[in-house]
């Protein structure tokens, strides 16, 4: 039986399509675009090996920096806004029993099941300044004045509250499942000893639902760090470079301002953070955590 | 519970409160889809009145039957459903046999390996758009279906992997002990014993992989360029390009676009949720 789970051949066919996939899809493209990253390879025709030149473009390219700066602030804004929001949803759906709950539950995570395309393009109407929904609604508060929502200094936050408004329904469900996990014994023992509902809040609810609230920023983190799909119909990343982020930077170089070379740098360095952020937030969770 | 229990409850103002505030924040969550259907319902030029709403004078049903019509909707519709479930399949399948070799066989290297699988986790899907685009148009794989499955089942199947390992480890090893004394291979537990027991995790795992793929469109922009295995979000896409003035009718492709995955959710709305819960939890 030993023998059986230790045949070399069979672990070998097992593992072959897994560990291919991840050579072929992740590790191979990887590899290529540290490659084209040292190359001023415009995407046609011949390049030449620029050593770290690219590198050395990107840390004095205030796009990058703003690209950057873009995901902390989104990152910040899911941290401060949704999240609180989300998980006093969460506890008071809880504590409401019944079918309401289920209903509520189901309703807000609708939004998530829709297309990124759809959600873009609708918010994009949401926005228009003529007969979008934000600037009917404002007229009929009897603000007169022309606001466009997606121009320079407004667009950044229109784009935060597109993805607040999209990714809620998600932030909640995990913190709900957290909610639902800690056990109604804790509440009555608290109860009973007269604590009162701020007491509970922060001495058991919040202390308890740490797994959660962990798993939900690390992803808020990751999230804010890969945004591309909204901003790249949303705002195309702008006005001017405004709403730019590290992926839609990179698609924007390399096959708009055909520096194909200069993207796969951007590709590497986006990599990097990526990887650095992670692995830096789980470090900082487990040592929390003993 | 009993019913005069059931009854405080009821009566509870700090009940109805709540119920209010959640009411206000589906409001909140709804509100722009519902406002998206108003108007695809409408006449164009409805759009530019004062209210919020509007009632539309006649339903305009043209809308929908343009947008279908002329928006390719059904082909791009079976080339999604296609793509992913094709995605779905493989993701499983490679998942389950990988995590059985991780979690159950015994070699050196499998905590290494596991390691490594479950990196992928970490990358960046767009990190790799750009050389996966020289790599395919090498391999004279642009514009086909493997441009686009290739790297969905890629990068789903770090959270696959990871998923499916730690559902396996709680299956107790006594029911493949006693079929490996009936004589059976590996192989053979994997299909007759294991998979029928993973049923749970199979969900979760398809429900991730669907919602990770089913609305992506970076990768399909950047590796289609014919209309062949185009999906749904090139109905919007293309759409809006097309009837950029005529706003309702965009605003119809918009609501029929999303219709399958809504459909979907609410009839199954349940697994999602506890799927979906399950998955990011653990992941």
């Amino acid at each position: 039986m030993h023998k059986l789970y230790s045949n070399k051949k069979v672990i070998f066919s097992l593992m072959a399509p897994g560990l291919f996939v991840f050579a072929a899809a992740i590790l191979a493209p990887i590899l290529l675009s540290v490659y084209y990253g040292f190359t001023d390879y415009s995407g046609i025709g011949k390049s030449s090996f620029i050593g770290l030149d690219n590198y050395k473009t990107l840390f004095q390219d205030s796009v990058f920096w703003t690209a950057l700066r873009n995901s902390l602030f989104l990152a910040i804004g899911f941290i401060c806004i949704q999240h609180p929001l989300a998980m006093l949803t969460a506890i008071k759906l809880d504590k409401l029993q019944g079918k309401a709950e289920g209903l509520f539950r189901c309703i807000f995570f609708i939004p998530n099941v829709i297309s990124v395309a759809v959600i873009a393009y609708l918010w994009k109407f949401i926005y228009n300044p003529n007969f979008g929904l934000v600037a009917k609604v404002l007229k009929n508060l009897g603000f007169t004045g022309q606001l466009n929502l997606l121009g320079s200094g407004n667009a950044i936050w229109s784009v935060l509250a597109v993805l607040i408004w999209h990714g809620f329904g998600w932030g909640m469900l995990i913190y709900y499942t957290g909610v639902k996990n800690i056990d109604p014994v804790m509440y009555e023992a608290a109860s009973i000893d007269g604590a009162n509902g701020r007491d509970i809040f922060f001495h058991i609810t919040l202390p308890l639902m740490k797994p959660v609230i962990q798993v939900n920023v690390t992803m808020a983190v990751i999230a804010a760090l890969k945004q591309m799909e909204t901003v790249y119909l949303l705002t195309a990343g702008g006005p001017g470079n405004e709403t730019q982020f590290m992926a839609s930077y990179l698609y924007k170089q390399a096959f708009q301002s055909y520096k194909y070379g200069y993207g796969n740098s951007i590709s590497v360095m986006f990599i990097v953070i990526c990887l650095i952020s992670t692995v830096a937030l789980n470090r900082i969770f487990a040592e929390r955590g003993e | 519970m009993d019913k005069s229990a059931i009854a405080t409850i009821r009566n509870n103002p700090g009940r109805v409160l709540t119920i209010t505030v959640m009411t206000i924040i589906a409001g909140i969550q709804m509100f722009p889809l519902i406002w998206l259907i108003d108007f695809s319902l409408c006449n164009s030029n409805e759009l530019f009145t004062n209210g919020i709403l509007v009632w539309p004078k006649k339903i305009q049903w043209v809308n929908y039957v343009l947008a279908f019509t002329n928006g390719n909707f059904l082909h791009y519709l079976k080339n999604s459903l296609l793509i992913n479930t094709l995605a779905v399949v493989l993701v499983l399948v490679i998942s389950i046999m990988a995590a059985f070799a991780c979690s159950r066989m015994e070699w050196k290297l499998k905590h290494a390996a596991s390691i490594l699988m479950v990196m992928g986790m970490m990358i960046p899907v767009h990190a790799t758009l750009l050389p996966n685009y020289v790599i395919y148009d090498k391999l004279g794989i642009t514009d086909t279906i493997w441009a686009l499955l290739i790297p969905y089942v890629a990068f789903s199947l770090p959270q696959g992997f990871f998923l499916t390992t730690s559902f396996m480890s709680s299956i107790p090893k006594e029911l493949e002990e006693a079929a490996l004394i009936d004589g059976c291979g590996i192989y053979r537990i994997l299909t007759i014993i294991i998979f029928p027991l993973m049923k749970s995790s199979i969900v979760t795992v398809s429900i991730m992989t669907y919602l990770n793929n089913w609305n992506e469109f970076m990768l399909a922009i950047t590796y289609l360029s014919s209309k062949k295995w185009k999906t749904l979000p090139f109905a919007i896409l293309e759409f809006t390009g097309q009837y950029s003035s005529n706003y309702a009718v965009q605003f119809a492709v918009m609501a029929l676009s999303a219709a399958p995955a809504l459909i979907i959710y609410i009839i199954l709305n349940k697994h999602i949720t506890k799927g979906v819960a399950l998955g990011a939890v653990k992941g």
